[in-house]
C-alpha cells in the first residue's frame, strides 16, 4: 500500500486557547514495501504524523491517501475499519492496552474485531505469539502476570495477529533492555523482508534508524526537513546537530578514528561489521602514510 | 471530544487571574447565594453586569466560554420550556388547545434561566482563572477553622488537589487507550448500544490498572519524600491578600446590599 500525504496540517484543540499546530503543510510519499524511520526532536510531531496513517487523527487541512482510501480535511472519513485492519499501529508502551484475562483472549481481540470467527482468530493468535518468540504455554496466562518485556511482546503480537500490510511503530523499544530491543527490532526486520510489510518506525535511536531503514524522515517543529536514504541524511551531521539530533555511533566512531589517523573521509556505514572493515581499511591507510614519512 | 470547560484552567495574567483565590472563592460563594435575592429586572441586570464584568476583565475569549457552555445550554433551554409551560400566573398571552403561555410564566422562565446561566458562568470563571492548586490552597485556608472541630480539612484538600491534578492525566490516558484499542478495531462511536457498552471494557480495564499503579507510586513517592500529614507542615507558596482583593470583597458586599434594597 502506497502512502501519499499532501499539504497535511494538523491542529490540536482547534479554536480554543489551547490550539496548537502540530504539523505544518506536510508533503511526502512512502512506497509500498519500504522501511521508513521517522526521527526528530521531542515534540516535533512524529506521533501526530503516524497516527494519521490509520485514521486515528484526521487532517485539519490537506489530505492523506493510504492504498485506495483517501482521508480529506472537512470530509467524512470513509471505511476506517478496513483501513485499520490493513494498517497496524504499535504505540509507545503498547503493554498499556492489554485488558483480557488471558493472553490468548487478548490476542484474539484484534482479529475478532475485524470480523474473524473465534477459531480462526485463535489460529492467528497462536501464530503471532510464535512470531514474537514466546512459548505457547503463555496463551493461558494472565497478561498482567508477565514481565515488562514479555507484556510488550504480547501487545505487539496483538497487533501482528491481524496481519496488517503496513506496520507503524511508535518507539517500540522504549524502556527495554538491549537484548529485548534487538529481538523486537529483528522481528520487524524479518517481517519486512519476508512478507514485504511496509514498516514505519518512529525512533529516538539514530543507530536503529540508520541500520534498519531504506529511508529516514527527519522532522522538526511539525515540518519535514529531510526524507532520504540514511547515508545521505546522516552525512550532514551539522544540520542534524542543529535539529537536536546526532549521527549513528558507527559514524561517530569512524569520524573520530579518521581524525586520529588522518585518513580519507569514509562513506557512511551503519552495521558493526562494516564499521570494523572500514576501521581496518582506515588504519592500513593511516599506517601506510606514516610509513612513508 | 473533551470540550466541556467546567473545571478547566486557562492560564493568564489578567486582573481576575491575579486575585487571591480566597477572595475569588468567597466572592463566588456569596454571589451564588445572593443571586437568589434577585427577583426583578433591575436586580437581574445588576447580577448579569457583575458577571459580564468578570468575564471581560478575565480576558478569556468569550467564544471559548460560549463553546464550553453549549452542552449546558440544553439544560437551560429545558428549564426554560418547563417554566413557560407550567407557571400559570399573570395575563394569558398565547392559548392553543391545552397549550397556554402566561406572562408570569414567561418572565419566570427568563429569570430562572438567567439565574442558572449566571451561576454557571460565575463558577466557571472561577475555575477558568484560578489554578487547581490555588483553589485547594484557598479552600484549605478558608476552611481552616473547621480543623478545631476535628474535621480533616487538610486531608480533604490534599485529596482534592491530587484528584484535580490527575484529571488531565486520566483524560490523556483515556485518549491514548482509546486510540490503541481503535487501532485494534474497537469501535467506540458507532454500532448498537450493546456493542458500544462492550467496547468500554477494553478501555476501562487498562485505565483502572494504570490508575492503581499510579496511586501506589504516588503514595510511595510522597512517603519517600517524608510526607507525614498536616502537623507541622509549612507552605511553599504563601497566598497574598492585596488591595484588589479587598476591592472585590467590597464590590460583592455592595452588590449584596443593592440586591437587598432593589428587590421587589
Ligand atoms: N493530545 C494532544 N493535545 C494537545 N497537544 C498535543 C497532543 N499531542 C501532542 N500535542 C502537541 O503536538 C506536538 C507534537 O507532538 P507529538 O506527540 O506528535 O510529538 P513527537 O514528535 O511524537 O514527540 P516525542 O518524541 O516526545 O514522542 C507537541 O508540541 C505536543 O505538545
Ligand atoms: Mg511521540
Amino acid at each position: 500500500m502506497d502512502i501519499t500525504i499532501k499539504n497535511l496540517t494538523h491542529l490540536y484543540h482547534p479554536n480554543t486557547p489551547f490550539e496548537r499546530i502540530a504539523l505544518r503543510d506536510i508533503n511526502l510519499q512512502i512506497k509500498s514495501g519500504s522501511f521508513v524511520s521517522v526521527i526528530g526532536h521531542t515534540g516535533s510531531g512524529k506521533s501526530t504524523l503516524v497516527q494519521h496513517i490509520n485514521g486515528l487523527l484526521k487532517p485539519s487541512r490537506g489530505e492523506i491517501t493510504v492504498g485506495d482510501v483517501t482521508i480529506k480535511a472537512r470530509e467524512k472519513a470513509p471505511r476506517l475499519k478496513d483501513l485499520r485492519k490493513r494498517v497496524g499501529l504499535v504505540f509507545q508502551y503498547p503493554e498499556h492496552q492489554l485488558f483480557e484475562e488471558t493472553v490468548e483472549k487478548d490476542l484474539c481481540f484484534g482479529p475478532m474485531n475485524f470480523g474473524l470467527p473465534l477459531e480462526e482468530a485463535k489460529a492467528k493468535a497462536h501464530q503471532a505469539l510464535k512470531l514474537v518468540g514466546l512459548p505457547q504455554d503463555f496463551l493461558q496466562r494472565s497478561p498482567f502476570d508477565l514481565s515488562g518485556g514479555q507484556m510488550r511482546r504480547v501487545a505487539i503480537a496483538g497487533v501482528l495477529a491481524v496481519e496488517p500490510e503496513v506496520i507503524i511503530l511508535d518507539e517500540p523499544t522504549a524502556g527495554l533492555d538491549p537484548m529485548g530491543r534487538r529481538d523486537i527490532l529483528s522481528l520487524f526486520e524479518r517481517l519486512h523482508e519476508e512478507k514485504a510489510v511496509t514498516t514505519i518506525m518512529v525512533t529516538h535511536s539514530m543507530d536503529d534508524a540508520a541500520y534498519y531503514s531504506d529511508k529516514v524522515l527527519v522532522m522538526d517543529r511539525g515540518q519535514v526537513v529531510m526524507m532520504d536514504k540514511p547515508e545521505h541524511v546522516f552525512s550532514d551531521s551539522k544540520q542534524l546537530k542543529q535539529l537536536g539530533l546526532d549521527i549513528p555511533v558507527t559514524m561517530n566512531f569512524l569520524a573520530k578514528l579518521n581524525k586520529k589517523v588522518h585518513g580519507q573521509s569514509v562513506r557512511p556505514v551503519f552495521s558493526i561489521e562494516e564499521t570494523a572493515d572500514a576501521a581496518i581499511k582506515m588504519l592500513r591507510q593511516g599506517r601506510g602514510e606514516t610509513g612513508h614519512v | 471530544m473533551f470540550n466541556i470547560i467546567i473545571g478547566q484552567y486557562v492560564p493568564g495574567q489578567s486582573v481576575i487571574h491575579r486575585l487571591d483565590p480566597r477572595a475569588k472563592l468567597l466572592a463566588v460563594f456569596l454571589f451564588v447565594i445572593i443571586i437568589f435575592l434577585a427577583n426583578n429586572w433591575v436586580t437581574y441586570a445588576l447580577a448579569i453586569i457583575f458577571t459580564l464584568l468578570g468575564v471581560f476583565l478575565s480576558k478569556v475569549p468569550v467564544r471559548f466560554i460560549y463553546r464550553g457552555l453549549k452542552p449546558i445550554i440544553i439544560i437551560i433551554i429545558f428549564t426554560f420550556i418547563l417554566n413557560v409551560l407550567f407557571t400559570k400566573e399573570g395575563e394569558l398571552l398565547v392559548s392553543y388547545g391545552w397549550f397556554h403561555i402566561y406572562e408570569g410564566g414567561l418572565i419566570q422562565a427568563v429569570f430562572i434561566s438567567m439565574r442558572l446561566l449566571v451561576i454557571i458562568v460565575a463558577t466557571t470563571l472561577l475555575t477558568l482563572t484560578t489554578s487547581p492548586i490555588d483553589i485547594t490552597d484557598g479552600l484549605e485556608i478558608l476552611l481552616g477553622p473547621l480543623k478545631k472541630i476535628k474535621l480533616p480539612v487538610h486531608e480533604f484538600a490534599l485529596m482534592m488537589s491530587i484528584a484535580l491534578r490527575f484529571i488531565p492525566t486520566l483524560l490523556e490516558e483515556t485518549e491514548k487507550v482509546m486510540k490503541a484499542q481503535s487501532a485494534r478495531g474497537s469501535d467506540f462511536t458507532s454500532g448498537s448500544l450493546k456493542s458500544r457498552v462492550k467496547a468500554i471494557i477494553p478501555l476501562l480495564v487498562p485505565l483502572f490498572v494504570g490508575a492503581f499503579k499510579r496511586a501506589e507510586e504516588l503514595a510511595m513517592a510522597m512517603e519517600a519524600r517524608g510526607y507525614r500529614g498536616d502537623v507541622g507542615r509549612t507552605r511553599l507558596r504563601q497566598l497574598i491578600w492585596s488591595l484588589s482583593d479587598t476591592f472585590l470583597m467590597l464590590v460583592t458586599l455592595f452588590l449584596t446590599a443593592a440586591l437587598f434594597i432593589l428587590r421587589g
